[in-house]
């Protein structure tokens, strides 16, 4: 409009020139030497400018009262009209610029002095396009991301060591299950971290493919013995297997902080901001999630225990109220005197030792033969055979750190549950060759009345079902009579068996 | 050639008009940080004198129902609290700056808690009469010397519906005071020039309790919970909020990035502070209690609502730490949102978290320093010295007393 | 003659002189009405409501005189002034932000389909913060965009939410004030208010139900937002102390869904409660794409609206029952590979009250 009216302006301004030049045209022809013919040309133009400015600013003026006056009367109910015709069209136009113009001529007509004063109806603008659009999407996550980012550096820990994983570990039915686990919180770490992971058994590919997914720096190495089926042994394999780790630690001179990451613990996040305060050797408190099987005849007992802790129960650091180290908690394992589980393959509570190793931490440095570090570390070398928990690796227990708003934070949880040692699973659990099929396609999977089960099948008891599912196709047709399972053995996989009969 | 010319340098010269007139307001700004003028100390800049005026006037309203102490407008009954026991307070009206009459108008809830302004005109105008006939400061100006504080939906309009609120404008005998007020639209019958805008009340106490630690990673994009439809007052929709709110769950119900809901969950401050943006759409006036909330929870205000004059907007840099959304851009937030850079919202949630702002949004007891207390004394302060020409010359009358409504004429 | 024709000169150069101002005036005029900024004119006086008409407000004339004096006379004093154009200056600032089109550098993201994880939880559950760590970890691995709905019965304790606002992921947490003494009801129940949310939010997205007790490969998650419409996958059941391991799911050939390895599980969690048969397949075993739920008519289904209303859970089952063919195996080789373990762990024995 502008432009236009420009435009006109100038071609009006031409003509009228040349249309007028003709009179005086001798006059405008000398004008550019006469001094007064410039002064008034000058004079011409700047009168000209003047009337514009002046025509600006009354337009302005106008605009201003029209607009005032006008746009209280646009939303009166009288014109409701006008507004639904304005929301209808803003729904249609797709909120273009265009679309502002044919919101807002018809006010220009709406002059008509009303006093009453109204906000009315607007319409509600509903945008054409439906769905979030996916690249606005990505960027808000980035910005999200952003601040989070932000934030940690702002409030995180400042300056952070790097954090050295040491997890024992060996192929068995649920591994991948708590070795995805712990890697998943591993990976989370915002810090340097080394996962130094010990196989019993020597390093294996199930173990290696599960490790290679983490995208973290790992260091895989094998121990030469097999996984015994005692806890016991167990825990006294695990324990040298830790201490092959810390030689690794010591051999490298790996710098940062030290923590034991059992292939079975679970992790808060905010563990490894605590133990970024460790100094030396410190202590967190670890939640025991211990599972009972015979729970009717423990419960009477846990009930006494829930009386003097209420939660879980917990192992670690006992702090006093100065928050000094004043002992330990101890999981207590009266309730399950007599009841434990020896064996792996027991049915019963597999019970925490005293201490467990994954509730301690320590500077690295402890470990390297030199370097300034305190008198009270043993040498690892010169540990013979095993030690039950790291406090053996001090000689006063005492210097140890408790972690965690003194231990009263449980950051760490331990959890042991384990198949039976003959248990078998697909290797990498690749099913190969297929499942047979138990309901044919175009079935339902939800029957209306279950019509391939038999009729005989017991309720089972409430740990679950144990259903042979690894087999041979070809061999196995009828798998769902149900037997007493601890006595029957079922087909399984033969590639499968051979495979981790050796590891078991 | 030489009418080209000419031409030409007309042309140069009336865009240069133009530009120069369109970017005249954008230029005037104020000089200084906002954290300077927040951080502003009002004792010895002015003097307040407070009217003694009957307990039915304040203290007694509040007895009737104390439920007037935690709602949107209870700011009336703090301030009265606070200019009490303020050191700027003076006991000789002579040497006083400004007059404050404590009336709490807003005191008038239904059994809902939702308050009622009607007795409101009449009870502004037995004050007012009282101290006109008790005092001789009133007429010395007819109350331009006098400050009151109208936390209303619409001011000292006295009406919770718009259109009505539109209609009655601005109480005529208070005309001339200084009104100090939640309401603020530009150019609207209810906001006088002049008017200090402040914040609605917040609970601080509770807020402070809320406070979650600040490295509680923020992981909600959007957040809103509030009204959208206003079914009961707006059956139709459009009216409500302009329809931006309803534009709001329309089109961003399907985003996973906006957390909105009608429902207030129990987490609700918590969520706040998890969250990198605040909607702070208009309700049935442009003001809301998000934009105390996000400011206080670091949450970057989205300000929805055109024209809206924010409070203390002299001194806190309102544009740069919220986001300005026209309402008829609502249909564009997300694509708004996403296109802000990383940096710019870095930047608002550092000012944000800057904790003079905070304090400058919440009336807390006592006051501390910096709070919206002393930021609506600054205000005051600001406007001093009076100009001479609101001092009348004696016998002078500008107020028409019997203007308005008949019904406000009647004794309360 | 000549002056005659001089004056005729002189009115014809006042005439082109009048012309000239008017038509630079007219001009001047325009320009002044030309929207340079439609923010600058249209939204400051647009919506502006300030009445001028003194019928309704006589005193304000007054008030205006008054302003314009103190304006002119006295720029200190004015705070009033500075008020109002601090918030013109806002709004001006705003307008910047309104500028959409710049993704330059943004264009390389990739942009996935949204995932949305249903979990069910419960305060009665001792480790129910324990196994909600262990999910958040994994969740939180997930490339964005997910959207985790966390559902559970009112309680006093803000524990859940608390544990949730650390982890970082973009969640919804959902809480229902109904009270159930039957834990499966509750589930099923809990699942039902998710699908409400999705459905009242026409949420899109693949919807997974995810339980505590789950443990994925990360895989896993891009498999799933590879689904259409439904898809399905085996996955393992792992008990303690015991020998076998329970795979059960889809046989594929290739992604075709051929069949079922099922077995008959008594189990507590997924059984039906409303005198229905058990269903076979686990509820973390199938994945379905949300507009089913509020736009089935896309996916050539009668909108029921009883059906998705009432029980949401058992018309999604319903539906991925009747439209097998559109089931995809996850993953596509065969539907070979276990990317999802469950733990049957035995709750344990110390109630938390």
């Amino acid at each position: 409009m502008k432009l236009s009216a420009l435009q006109q302006s100038y071609l009006n301004r031409r003509s009228n020139s040349f249309r007028s030049s003709g009179p005086l045209d001798s006059s405008s022809d000398s004008a550019i030497k006469s001094p007064a013919a410039i002064f008034w040309l000058i004079l011409h133009g700047l009168c000209c400018l003047i009337s514009l400015v002046l025509g600006f600013r009354f337009s302005r003026l106008v605009f201003f009262f029209l607009f005032s006056t006008s746009s209280t009367n646009f939303y009166t109910s009288p014109f409701r009209s006008t507004a639904e015709l304005a929301k209808t069209l803003d729904v249609q136009s797709v909120l273009s610029t265009n679309a502002v113009p044919n919101l807002d001529l018809p006010l220009l007509n709406k002059t008509v002095t009303n006093s009453r004063v109204v906000v009315g109806r607007h319409g509600i603008r509903i945008r054409p396009w439906p769905h979030p659009n996916p690249v606005e999407v990505m960027k808000a996550h980035q910005i999200i991301e952003r601040v989070q980012k932000e934030q940690r550096l702002q409030f995180g820990v400042k300056d952070p060591r790097p954090i050295i994983v040491v997890t024992p570990t060996y192929v068995r039915t649920f591994q991948a299950l708590h070795l995805t686990g712990l890697m998943h919180s591993l990976m989370l770490v915002p810090y340097d971290l080394v996962w130094i992971v010990v196989e019993a058994g020597g390093v294996s590919n199930e173990t290696a493919s599960l490790l290679a997914k983490s995208g973290l720096k790992t260091v895989h190495v094998g121990f030469n013995q097999r996984m015994p089926n005692s806890w016991d042994e167990r825990n006294k394999l695990e324990s040298r297997m830790r201490l092959h780790a810390l030689r690794i630690i010591r051999e490298k001179k790996l710098d940062g902080i030290v923590m034991f990451g059992d292939d079975s613990n679970m992790h808060s996040m905010e563990l490894f901001d605590e133990i970024q305060n460790v100094k030396w050797f410190g202590a967190v408190s670890v939640g025991i999630l211990a599972n009972s099987v015979n729970t009717d005849e423990t419960l009477t007992d846990q009930k006494k225990e829930e009386e003097e802790n209420p939660r879980m129960p917990v192992q670690g650091p006992a702090c006093n109220a100065s928050n000094m180290l004043a002992g330990w908690h101890t999981f207590n394992t009266l309730p399950f005197a007599g009841k434990s589980a020896v064996y792996i393959d027991d049915r019963a509570t597999v019970l925490p030792r005293k201490l467990e190793w994954s509730g301690f931490v320590l500077n690295s440095r402890l470990l390297w033969k030199d370097g300034d570090k305190p008198q009270w570390i043993k040498d690892i070398d010169m540990l013979e055979g095993d030690i039950e928990s790291p406090l053996g690796l001090v000689k006063d227990p005492t210097v140890v750190e408790p972690l965690g708003s003194c231990g009263r934070q449980v950051l760490l949880w331990w959890l042991r549950v384990e198949a039976r040692a003959d248990s078998k699973f697909p290797p990498r659990w690749i099913i190969d060759p297929p499942l047979d099929i138990t309901v044919p396609s175009k079935h339902t999977p939800w029957p209306d009345a279950p019509p391939e089960l038999p009729a005989h099948e017991k309720p089972v008891n409430v740990m679950g079902i144990q259903e042979p599912v690894v087999k041979h196709t070809t061999k196995t047709r009828t798998p769902r009579k149900r037997r007493s399972k601890r006595k029957h053995e079922t087909r399984t996989d033969t590639q499968a068996s051979t495979r981790h009969s050796e590891q078991n | 050639m030489r009418q080209w010319l000419w031409g030409f340098l007309f042309v140069a010269f009336c865009f240069a008009c133009c530009i120069a007139a369109q970017h005249k307001p954008r230029t005037e700004r104020i000089s200084g940080s906002a954290g300077d003028v927040l951080e502003d100390n009002p004792v010895g800049r002015l003097k307040v004198y407070v009217y003694e005026l009957p307990s039915k006037y304040n203290k007694k309203i509040l007895q009737k129902d104390p439920r007037c102490l935690s709602h949107m407008f209870a700011a009336e009954i703090y301030m009265h609290r606070f200019l009490l026991s303020s050191p700027v307070r003076t006991l000789n009206p002579e040497e006083a700056d400004w007059f404050y009459t404590p009336i709490y108008a807003t005191c008038d809830l239904t059994p809902n808690g939702l308050p009622l302004p009607f007795k409101s005109p009449r009870m502004v105008r037995s004050a007012i009469q009282l101290i006109s006939s008790s005092w001789p400061y009133w007429n010395r100006t007819e109350g331009a010397d006098h400050f009151f504080v109208v936390p209303h939906d619409f001011g000292a309009c006295f009406h919770y519906q718009e259109e009505k609120a539109i209609e009655r404008g601005i109480l005529p005998i208070l005309q001339r005071a200084t009104l100090v007020q939640t309401f603020g639209q530009r150019n609207h019958v209810c906001l006088n020039e002049g008017s200090i805008t402040i914040p609605p009340y917040a609970p601080p106490q509770k807020m402070q309790a809320r406070q979650i630690p600040p490295d509680t990673p923020r992981s909600i994009f959007v957040y809103f919970r509030g009204l959208f439809y206003d079914v009961n007052n707006d059956p139709e929709g459009g009216y409500y909020a302009r329809g931006a709110r309803a534009a709001v769950w329309e089109n961003f119900k399907n985003n996973p990035l906006f957390d909105i809901s009608t429902e207030h969950p129990t987490t609700y401050y918590e969520d706040m502070q998890r969250a990198v943006f605040c909607l702070c759409p208009l309700g049935w006036a442009p003001w809301s209690p998000r934009l105390v909330e996000a400011v206080v929870f670091g949450c970057i205000p989205v300000i929805i609502a055109d024209d809206i004059v924010l409070p203390f907007a002299d001194a806190i840099p309102w544009e740069e730490i919220g986001v300005f959304v026209a309402e008829e851009d609502v249909p564009k937030l997300d694509t708004i949102l996403t296109s802000i850079p990383p940096e710019v919202i870095l930047r608002k949630q550092r000012l944000l978290a800057n904790p003079s702002m905070k304090r400058a949004m919440l009336f807390p007891q006592p006051a501390q320093a910096g709070d919206a207390f002393h930021q609506i004394l600054n205000g005051l302060a600001r406007k001093l010295p009076h100009q001479k020409s609101i001092y009348l010359k004696p016998g002078e009358k500008i107020l028409n007393w019997t203007a308005g409504p008949v019904g406000d004429l009647k004794p309360w | 003659m000549g002056s005659v024709e001089r004056s005729k000169k002189k009115v014809q150069l006042w005439k082109k002189a009048i012309v000239h101002f008017s038509l630079c005036f007219v001009m001047g005029f325009f320009s002044g009405f030309a929207p340079t900024g439609k923010d600058s004119i249209f939204s400051t006086h647009l919506i502006a409501t300030e009445d001028k008409s003194p019928q309704i407000s006589p005193p304000q004339p007054v008030q205006m005189l008054n302003q314009s004096s103190a304006a002119t006379t006295q720029v200190l004093h004015s705070s009033n002034n500075v008020n109002v154009n601090r918030s013109l200056i806002a709004a001006a600032a705003a307008t910047p932000v309104s500028v959409p089109e710049k993704s330059h550098e943004h264009v390389q993201v990739p942009s996935r389909r949204l995932i949305i994880i249903v979990t069910p939880t419960n305060s009665r559950d001792q480790f129910q913060g324990v196994f909600l760590r262990r999910l958040a970890n994994t969740i939180r691995l997930v490339p964005q965009p997910l959207l985790w709905i966390v559902v559970e019965g009112h309680s006093d304790s803000n524990y859940v939410s608390e544990l949730l606002r650390k982890t970082g992921i973009m969640y919804r947490h959902l809480v229902f004030k109904e009270n159930f003494t039957d834990p499966e009801a509750e589930l099923n129940h809990q699942r039902n208010v998710a699908l409400k949310h999705i459905e009242h939010h026409k949420l899109s997205g693949i919807v997974h139900f995810a339980g505590l007790s789950n443990v994925y490969d990360l895989d896993f998650f891009n498999e799933l937002r590879q689904i259409e419409v439904f898809g399905t996958w085996p996955m393992a059941l792992l008990s303690a102390n015991k020998r076998k391991v329970v795979i059960e799911g889809p046989v594929c050939d290739s992604s075709q869904v051929i069949g079922w390895h099922l077995r008959k599980m008594n189990n507590q969690t997924d059984a039906e409660t409303d005198a229905e048969p058990k269903p076979p397949i686990h509820i973390s075993s199938f994945g379905f794409n949300s507009s089913i739920l509020w736009d089935p008519e896309r996916w050539g289904r009668p909108t029921s609206e009883q059906g998705t209303s009432q029980n949401s859970l058992k018309f999604v089952k319903q539906v991925v029952l009747e439209d097998e063919t559109k089931l995809k195996g996850i993953p596509p080789e065969e539907c070979s590979k276990i990317m999802l373990w469950r733990l049957r762990f035995p709750i344990g024995v110390i109630p938390r009250n």
